[in-house]
């Protein structure tokens, strides 16, 4: 009987879009919300904060906007980390540019300044689509992170080629630098990703989420039945790298402090981050959040339970985790395309009938 | 009733006019130089044998393929080239031969879809959703779950359309259009492949659409009982040329339709 049904009417369409419309959902949501704002931040130290928690958020973040793309959209793209390269360089010349700018502000921008990008580089898929998209995404990342190496202007030119973030406070909690407290970065992170989950989910339970998702399903029907899909295919590719840019500008300023773009922003973060979403649930919103943290936790894991516990060497351990991963991949793509979250909705709609499986 | 449903449908206000249109694929004709024109509030039914053109035609009306030649003026304005969206934003809604339903969406989300035309909040009233939007949202669910009431499709308005029968499918797929409030609904074999009850149903809501809300009707339909009873015209093609045009009965008896379905060679 944890999970209740009976007894819980949709009187009005309103109830009926509900996010969780059921009540025992809709609780459980707001205590995991309570746990994680209010109590972890009085545990969190520097191992949790560096090594799962901001990676977490950071990784979350992306895997929204990738969802949104590839997941609800239908649109192929392997430029993930070239994007979250564009949010990193443009945070790094908008802090090192305008010394008092709020951290907020430029993350948001630099979330702007990435959604143009994202908008210019979705152009093709105007024309092509599947395989030949995914071809030309690619090129777009190893165009921008090409760029980000070439231009010095966009490292201010320092002699290392790296971007490092200079200190900055907001509201008197320190988030970048040496200094910067776990509590405070990870709440700062945390507040980025729940405001923009409930915006991706906003924005894909209405209009543009069901035209994304059109295009999607059938990109011709779609537009005989009046879906612009210049406009639908340039919003996903420009919400997307919006999300994208946030994730990338989160993870130079709070995460890492430091970026050299070839290391940091590879083809490699762009598979994770898809790795992510294919794991976790294409076209789920909390299946982007669930393949995060799998992808998140899983070497957390792997490193602790086979170096730590049965003393394997860590070159194993990092073994036993690409196959791991790469067995997963093949079994959700061919068993459950959407996912963990659908595993996850399968079994609550199991729940909801137990004890009487009818 | 207004004073153009009383009148028969020959004399009625016209609403698409299609002039001399050609249409070819390479060195395939798919459409040689057909004209003739919908008249508001009928039911005009194209027919012919298979590869005639009337999918082609179809498409030429809604804007998805563009004749060499010939024009179509819709509601009195002539028609430059268009794009799909654009006649669907000027009140042309189909149907299709093959279904061509979002498959990864539900019933009630298939045919929101197809409200998407006449909803206007941009995409940052939809990030904020609270407020505009989910009045929006609200405003257009009520008008689709008339549309669900009419089809009498209430059961499966939260299943996901691939995994309902293939009737069901074509009746979301014909909500999906209606959604739209189309002023033209073109209508691509809607009851191939369904069983007599099932065609029974489809016709009733044919007529009911086009009685009820007063919409225009293109039907392309091969079952010569269903054309007879619906239509109130019939427009006839073969090897993309018309080879008759008028009211269903005088059709029937033109020879060179009878010879078209019987497989007459051409000379
Ligand atoms: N996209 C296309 N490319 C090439 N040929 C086409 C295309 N669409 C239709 N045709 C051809 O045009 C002719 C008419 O087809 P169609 O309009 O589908 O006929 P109907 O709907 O009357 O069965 C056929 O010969 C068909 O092969
Ligand atoms: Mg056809």
């Amino acid at each position: 009987m944890l999970y209740r049904e009976a007894g819980d009417f949709k009187t009005t369409y309103r109830s009926d879009q509900q996010t969780f419309p059921i009540k025992s959902e809709r609780f459980l949501f707001w205590a995991v919300i309570a746990l994680v704002a209010l109590a972890v931040p009085f545990f969190i130290n520097d191992y949790l904060e560096k090594a799962v928690l901001i990676p977490f958020l950071v990784y979350a973040m992306a895997a929204l906007g990738l969802n949104i793309l590839i997941g609800y959209c239908g649109q192929v793209s392997l430029g993930t980390g070239g994007f979250m390269a564009v949010g990193a360089y443009a945070t790094y010349k908008l802090m090192t540019g305008f010394e008092w700018m709020p951290m907020p502000v430029i993350i948001i921008l630099a979330g702007f300044i990435t959604a143009s990008v994202g908008i210019v580089f979705g152009l093709p898929s105007l024309r092509i689509k599947g395989f030949y998209l995914a071809v030309a995404t690619l090129a777009s990342q190893f165009f921008l992170v090409w760029l980000f190496n070439k231009v010095p202007w966009f490292y201010n030119h320092s002699a290392t080629g790296q971007i490092t973030a200079p200190p900055r406070e907001f509201l008197g909690f320190t988030l970048t630098g040496a200094n910067a407290e776990p509590y405070a970065t990870y709440l700062f992170c945390l507040g980025f990703v729940f405001v923009f989950a409930w915006v991706a989910r906003n924005l894909t339970r209405g209009r543009i989420g069901r035209q994304w998702m059109a295009i999607r399903d059938m990109d011709i029907a779609a537009e005989i039945i009046g879906v612009n899909p210049l406009m639908s295919k340039l919003s996903a590719f420009a919400v997307s790298s919006f999300y994208i840019g946030i994730a990338g500008a989160l993870y130079f300023s709070v995460w890492t402090g430091a970026a050299e773009v070839t290391e940091a922003f590879g083809i490699d973060k762009s598979f994770d981050v898809l790795f992510m979403i294919i794991i976790g649930g294409l076209g789920s919103i909390l299946g982007s959040l669930i393949g995060a943290a799998f992808i998140v936790l899983l070497p957390v894991l792997m490193t602790n339970i086979f170096a730590r516990w049965l003393g394997m060497s860590t070159e194993i351990a990092e073994h036993m985790q690409i196959t791991i991963v790469g067995v997963l991949i093949i079994f959700f793509l061919i068993k459950e395309p959407h996912g963990i979250a659908a595993l996850w909705r399968t079994i609550k709609e199991k729940l909801r009938l137990w004890p009487f499986p009818h | 009733m207004t004073l153009v449903d009383t009148l028969p449908a020959g004399q009625r206000e016209v609403l698409l006019e299609v002039d001399n249109i050609s249409l070819s694929f390479g060195g395939v004709k798919a459409i040689s130089n057909i004209s003739f024109d919908i008249r508001v509030g009928e039911i005009r039914a194209i027919i012919g044998p298979n590869g005639a053109g009337k999918t082609s035609m179809l498409n030429v009306i809604n804007g998805f393929y563009h004749p060499q030649e010939g024009t179509i003026t819709f509601e009195g304005v002539p028609r430059k080239r268009m794009r799909p969206h654009h006649a669907a934003t000027h009140g042309i809604a189909r149907t299709f031969q093959n279904i061509a339903l979002f498959r990864g969406m539900s019933t009630l989300d298939n045919i929101m879809t197809g409200r998407g035309t006449l909803m206007k909040r941009n995409l940052l009233w939809q990030a904020l959703w609270t407020g505009p939007a989910e009045a929006e949202e609200i405003e257009h669910r009520e008008a689709v779950e008339k549309i669900i009431d009419f089809l009498e499709i209430q059961h499966i308005r939260k299943t996901p359309v691939g995994r309902l029968p293939y009737g069901l499918q074509k009746r979301v797929e014909l909500g999906r259009a209606l959604a739209a409030e189309p002023r033209l609904l073109l209508l691509d074999e809607p009851m191939a492949g369904m069983n007599r009850e099932e065609k029974e149903d489809m016709s009733r809501f044919i007529i009911d659409v086009n009685t009820q809300f007063g919409t225009t009707i293109a039907l392309i339909e091969h079952d010569m009982g269903v054309v007879m009873d619906l239509s109130d015209r019939v427009v006839v093609l073969d090897y993309g040329k018309k080879i008759g045009d008028g009211p269903p009965e005088e059709v029937r008896n033109n020879q060179d339709v009878i010879d078209a379905y019987l497989g007459v060679p051409h000379e």
